[in-house]
């Protein structure tokens, strides 16, 4: 059990413990810089007055921006937190409302996250294999708890992982985790909600398909290959294509590469959890006794030795915004897109999804019946911002094809499939969030070319776009009403499209959301 | 233990027995000067994975499902005797999470039938000084998250639902609402939605009965909260409540008063735009009403120009037709006046 395993540093008073201590006050907590940002709330780094200036990290969420079931899910949250007791989770000490904000103060892990620590100071990886089983044994402790209890985590990545020399490694954001036993779901304890970030996503969850415990061992997995490598396997792939990818391909693996040698024991561990059949993947508590995890050992403060060797995170998020800054001015005015891009692939690590399938698809009926060009208006958008790019070489048009595999391309259109222009070297770098469409695109073109080249004058800035996309939110129509299906093949593909859709729709409000944050400062 | 000594399983019966034995040693003694500390801590261990199996049994363990007749002869079981009743007590001297393992077993025990009864409905009808024990949760921020979600449950029979509304406690929950800790406030927000939505009949008799010292609290309390959320939440639970076809006696007297009016012009103009979309659904019924007393049509009158002004301005962030709709019956309403 992971709650009895020995702790390297011992001594540490569980947050649970010290319950009560904190003032539920915001003028008894003095802020300082922020230490994390996802797309609904800002952490920051503060100081409790009457503790004597204890350092504490205070996520603060503005309730104002959210709906009335987002408010519900933020209470459902916090009661998780407060109730939760284990070394390997992060916990709440309290939270109040403050005007429209509400305050959830909580331990401060002064290492910040795995995927922060990567991004500063590790851009290929963990180079101690020792290091990274040491975390995602502490990690999956935390998991084997939150499963007994029957709690699913949702979003287990590197990005929730924090660290400290103190209070070791604890797995954070229960901000979409679920409770199999809550009334909601169905007495099987299966959930079918589409919820997490696309990289880390099993495929069961995906393909909405019913899901428990596993979905959150094979999130566990792709961290692992995160850990390893620097970045999850298609990370810099829209959500689009890393859907079609973890669906149609097999697992991904870990490899030796040049510069790192891994044991074996580390790629079967990974193998096992990228199963893609949940059934025949293991539990954690299985894999806690896999020879992998059996050999870390605790003595060690692994995370100390880390983080001894790494400026702290306050140099760290300093370093990273200078760079993103330095990034930035080296930009050409009309080379938008890109900067985007790299701002995109920063977020996609930390922000998270969170939709209601059944949500959208009353919405997006709502529109089909109501105005049948508005759905057409919206693929003139999507034109617009495919020719941006439209000075990229023909061949790699058919690289890109090769890419995707073959379904997409063999698939029969009623209408005129416009070609695409978009570069493959775009979709490398991190084709942005449902900035660049891909070709599956194709069969929904009704747009006449000079159109296209309207669009191309158009599109005079990436903002504009995101305001108009944000205009048409909701407006997406379910395309495989309008198509004539022949097979059950292509009816399934179609039908998987018009989801990938839908989700690149909420991908992008994610992204206005972002930038109006940032504009906001 | 090995071979011979292995113990015989035991049946789920066994387990309800012994975790009633266990909890009544517990309540006697856990905290008491004279007991032995480590006798104690043995007992409360045992007691711990009592609670725990009885949750497996109940819910399964993850990989195997519940078993109907196990779940059955558990149920019997448990309420053949008060075991409700003193595993409600111990959750103040248990650990967390043998009081999150309470909680969800007393949770799943509201939804178990024998023989098509709901026994622990039969049970609680019986005692009902247990549901005052777990309101009274509200007040102790140790348990209030426990005792308020057993409660939750509870009150899904509406035999319960109408002792809890019928009580004093009402009056209470204009308090709990607003206790300063996020997660108990809005954990007895929930319940108080809970109880004021879900059975609809009973609700509707609730408001009629209680109408005037009711919407007296909740207009001065709530609606008039300086606590955002509270005010947001209030005005949305109006509107429902309103809204609600079985209480349509309720609603024309809210909206034939011209001080229940004010409040809602007042809110109109709230700062924040979720609490002015909310507020236009219960204004809407004011100026919807056909026969509007002199009073409510005397302020419609008077602010009839700023009132127009304000819904030419008035939208809401995304589109919404229903909205829209509304929003020119209003004006027509109001221009017609």
């Amino acid at each position: 059990m992971g709650s009895k395993g020995k702790r390297g540093d011992g001594g540490v008073s569980s947050p649970r413990s010290r319950k009560g201590e904190f003032p539920i006050r915001a003028e008894d907590y003095e802020l300082m810089e922020p230490i994390g940002d996802g797309a609904t709330a800002v952490v920051r780094r503060a100081r409790c007055l009457p503790l004597g200036g204890e350092v504490v990290a205070v996520k603060i969420m503005n309730l104002a921006l959210r709906s009335e079931a987002d408010v519900n899910n933020a209470s459902e949250e916090v009661k998780t937190m407060i109730l939760t007791d284990h070394p390997n989770l992060l916990s709440a000490y309290c939270s109040f409302t403050q005007d429209e904000n509400l305050w959830i103060v909580m331990p401060y892990m002064a290492g910040g996250s795995c995927f922060h620590l990567m991004k500063s100071s590790f851009p290929k990886g963990f180079e101690e294999e020792r290091f990274i089983a040491f975390v995602l044994r502490e990690t999956l402790r935390g998991l084997e708890y939150l499963h007994g209890k029957g709690h699913i985590h949702r979003d287990v990545k590197a990005g929730n992982i924090l660290l400290d020399q103190h209070k070791g490694v604890k797995l954070a954001d229960f901000g979409i985790s679920a409770s199999v036993y809550d009334s909601m779901i169905n007495r099987n304890g299966k959930r079918h909600t589409l919820v997490g970030t696309p990289c880390w996503m099993a495929p069961e969850v995906m393909e909405q398909k019913e899901y428990d415990f596993k979905a959150d061992i094979w999130s566990f997995g792709i961290t692992a290959l995160e850990l390893a490598n620097g970045h999850a396997p298609f990370s810099s792939q829209p959500p689009a294509k890393v859907f079609l990818m973890t669906l149609q391909h097999a697992p991904p693996s870990l490899h030796n590469t040049k510069d790192k040698k891994f044991s074996t024991s580390f790629k079967r561990m990974i193998g096992a959890c990228l199963i893609k059949d949940p059934s025949k993947r293991p539990t954690a508590r299985m894999l806690l006794e896999l020879p992998f995890f059996k050999k870390v050992k605790s003595e060690d403060n692994h995370v100390k030795c880390m983080l001894n060797k790494v400026p702290s995170l306050v140099a760290r998020v300093q370093t990273i915004k200078e760079n993103e800054a330095k990034l930035q001015a080296e930009k050409k005015p009309h080379d938008k897109i890109k900067e985007k891009t790299s701002h995109d692939e920063y977020w996609r690590g930390i922000s998270q999804w969170h939709f209601d399938i059944e949500d959208l698809k009353a919405q997006a009926k709502l529109y089909s019946e109501e105005n049948d060009s508005d759905g057409e208006e919206y693929l003139h958008f999507l034109f617009e911002l495919d020719t941006v790019d439209e000075t990229v070489p023909l061949k790699d048009v058919h690289r890109q094809k090769h890419i995707v595999g073959n379904e997409i391309t063999e698939m029969p259109s009623s209408t005129t499939p416009v070609p695409i222009p978009q570069s493959g070297k775009q979709l490398e770098n991190g084709g942005p969030n449902g900035l660049v469409r891909h070709e599956s695109f194709e069969r929904h073109s009704k747009v006449p070319t000079k159109q296209l080249s309207r669009a191309v004058s158009n599109a005079t800035g990436i903002d504009e776009y995101l305001e108009k996309t944000t205009i048409q939110k909701g407006r997406f129509k379910v395309t495989m009403e309008e198509t004539e299906v022949s097979t059950p093949r292509e009816k399934e593909l179609l039908e998987r499209i018009a989801c990938l859709e839908r989700m690149l729709q909420v991908t992008q409000d994610e992204i206005v959301k972002l930038k109006e944050k940032d504009a906001k400062g | 233990m090995k071979g011979l000594f292995k113990s015989k399983p035991r049946t789920p019966a066994d387990v309800v027995r012994q975790t009633r034995e266990l909890l009544i040693y517990v309540d006697l003694h856990a905290g008491t000067s004279g007991a032995d500390p480590k006798r104690e801590e043995e007992k409360m261990a045992e007691l711990s994975k009592n609670i725990r199996e009885l949750k497996c049994i109940l819910y399964g363990n993850g990989e195997h499902e519940p078993v109907t007749e196990a779940c059955v002869q558990l149920t019997q079981e448990f309420f053949r005797e008060n075991t409700l009743r003193l595993l409600i007590m111990c959750v103040p001297k248990v650990n967390l999470e043998t009081r999150k393992d309470s909680t969800q077993v007393v949770a799943n025990l509201q939804r178990q039938q024998v023989n098509s009864r709901i026994l622990a409905s039969e049970y609680l009808e019986a005692n009902k000084d247990l549901l005052d024990t777990l309101i009274s949760g509200y007040e102790d921020t140790e348990v209030a998250l426990h005792y308020g979600a057993m409660l939750r449950e509870c009150i899904r029979h509406q035999s319960i639902a109408r002792y809890v509304l019928e009580s004093d406690h009402m009056k209470k929950f204009f308090d709990y609402i607003q206790i300063p800790n996020f997660d108990i406030a809005s954990d007895a927000s929930a319940t108080f939605k809970e109880l004021l939505t879900r059975h609809k009949a009973t609700v509707a008799e609730f408001l009629s009965k209680n109408y005037d010292w009711f919407f007296a609290e909740f207009n001065s309390r709530l609606l008039s909260s300086s606590n955002y959320i509270t005010k947001r939440q209030a005005i949305k639970l109006l509107g429902d409540m309103l809204l609600d076809r079985s209480n349509s006696a309720v609603m024309m007297r809210y909206v034939g008063s011209k001080d229940n009016l004010m409040i809602l012009m007042n809110l109109l103009r709230d700062s924040s735009k979720n609490i002015q979309i909310e507020s236009f659904h219960v204004f809407k019924l004011f100026a919807a009403n056909k026969n509007k007393p002199a009073e409510v049509v005397n302020i419609l009158v008077t602010n009839r120009s700023k009132l127009l002004r304000f819904f030419a301005g008035f939208k809401t962030d995304k589109e919404d037709e229903q909205f829209e709709a509304d929003k020119e019956q209003v004006i027509k309403e109001i221009s017609a006046l």
